[in-house]
């Protein structure tokens, strides 16, 4: 009888240890801690940046579920002092649970450098977006880097079953022509290329046109293949780098010179 | 001959009485009653309250008891989750299956400890943009998961107290639970990852169950 009331108190000291433990439902939208991160990070990529000529950041992508490797990647990237920023070309849910997007959260917080992180398929599953907005901000934005504009874009066409523009043409229009003198070099980020399942593929070329009237258009990034890939995908020297998943334990580094010249190389960890 | 008489009326009446008692016993009334008591058997033995387990801020459920110690319990509940950083509050529904394999007694007030439950559960949401299969626009096998279906399973104690014939009430006994979950996408996650500590995939709720019969 003693013991059953020894197990019993043990079981009660469990519960008051671990007020953390409680959650209503997986798919909650119970947020703790930092939200609204790529603003906050963004405000300090301009400010670091600011009078820098040569900008050098590391773009990894899909980081969904691989936990281990994407702190295995931070530690990596901490051990460097010659990165300005992060892009993470999106998917850090791998089933829009809420709990997914606050242990990405948390790992890259541990990042020494800031980041910004782009919205993936993945990241819209179930009520998703709606964490995805509130943690990380709107799936659509940009930021100056020395002199250079990284223009971030949702291109997940087959989530949102034309309920919203995807990709946002008025926003791409808008950004050709805000803050247009800080600026003379541009680079697009987004999570799905051109042709692939995701993409609006009935608005690719369109697309492409559009934005080259970016000034200055360096190249673009994406995730979502979970494997290197550079492309000409328009045969029109504008080259599309994807990026490998974090699993592979990879990532690219890009270092833009002041000469308009850019560098290219894949680092692994 | 007046004694034969009374014999006889006696005799009469003992014959129709068995007649007719048997007759209800094994006929028509016998059938009824078992019909009845097919049907009462439906009728729930308890309600419970929960707290948190990933089926909703509350839950109120009711449910059935069974097996030769009540050692089983099968439950459904309605869940109730507000919308905090989501565009709408939400409705869950649950089914859940317990296994409580021993009672003892604390004492002689009355309390009761059931050192181990166990059990797994069902929940769905019910509105909101959730699917069970993914939809016909994607790719096949391109979501290889449901986002309305959480698998879940748990263990547990509880603490009951049998209330004494004289105060009852409504309820015959009160039991007090707490569980400790996790589901079928938390494990998946826990499994390939050691950054992932039980605080993290396993979670804590608490229930209340009102015992009627």
């Amino acid at each position: 009888m003693k013991k059953s009331i020894g197990i019993l108190l043990l079981g009660i000291l469990c519960i008051f240890q671990s007020c953390e433990m409680i959650e209503y439902h997986p798919y909650d939208g119970r947020i703790s801690g930092k939200t609204d991160i790529n603003k906050k990070n963004i405000a300090r990529i301009e400010e670091t940046c600011r009078n820098k000529e040569t900008i050098r950041f590391a773009m990894i992508g899909d980081t969904q579920r691989w936990y281990d490797e994407t702190e295995a990647f931070v530690n990596a990237l901490n051990k460097r002092n010659d990165i300005d920023f992060v892009i993470h070309g999106g998917d850090v849910s791998d089933f829009g649970l809420t709990k997914e997007f606050l242990w990405q959260r948390d790992i890259l917080n541990k990042l020494k450098v800031p980041y910004v992180v782009l919205l993936g398929n993945h990241d819209c599953l179930a009520n998703g977006i709606e964490v995805f907005r509130k943690v990380f901000g709107e799936e659509n934005f940009s930021f100056i880097a020395g002199r250079t504009k990284f223009v971030c874009l949702n291109t997940n066409a087959l989530e949102f079953d034309y309920s919203l523009p995807v990709p946002d043409f008025q926003f791409i229009e808008q950004e050709i022509k805000d803050k247009k003198d800080e600026y003379d070099k541009t680079v697009m980020a987004m999570h799905v290329r051109p042709f692939s399942e995701q993409f609006n593929n009935n608005i690719a070329n369109v697309f492409q046109r559009y934005i080259k009237e970016f000034p200055n258009l360096q190249f673009c990034l994406n995730a979502h293949d979970h494997n290197i890939a550079v492309d000409d995908l328009f045969d029109d020297g504008i080259i599309y780098y994807g990026t490998p998943n974090i699993a592979k334990k990879k990532y690219l580094l890009f270092t833009l010179n002041s000469d308009n010249t850019y560098n290219y190389e894949v680092v692994a960890y | 001959m007046k004694w034969s008489l009374i014999k006889y009326i006696s005799f009469l009446s003992l014959v129709l009485l068995f007649n007719l008692s048997g007759y209800s016993q094994n006929g028509y009334e016998k059938r009824v009653e078992k019909y009845q008591n097919q049907w009462a058997n439906l009728i729930p033995t308890h309600i419970k309250f929960q707290y948190a387990g990933g089926m909703g801020l509350i839950s109120i459920g009711t449910g059935w008891d069974y097996g030769k110690n009540n050692q089983w319990e099968t439950d459904v509940f309605f869940g109730f989750l507000p919308k905090y950083s989501t565009k709408e509050n939400k409705i869950t529904f649950t089914l859940k299956q317990n296994f409580i394999p021993w009672t003892k007694p604390i004492g002689t007030k009355g309390f009761y400890i059931d050192p181990l439950a166990c059990g797994l559960y069902i929940n769905t949401i019910l509105n909101g943009d959730f699917w069970i299969s993914e939809p016909d626009k994607y790719p096949n096998d391109y979501y290889s998961f449901s986002t309305k279906m959480r698998f879940n399973v748990y263990i547990g104690q509880r603490l009951t107290y049998k209330i004494p014939h004289e105060k009852r009430f409504f309820a015959k006994s009160v039991t007090a639970f707490y569980e400790l979950s996790t589901n079928d996408l938390y494990l998946a996650s826990a499994f390939t990852n050691k950054y992932l500590k039980p605080k993290d995939y396993l979670r804590l709720s608490f229930g209340l169950k009102l015992q009627f019969f």
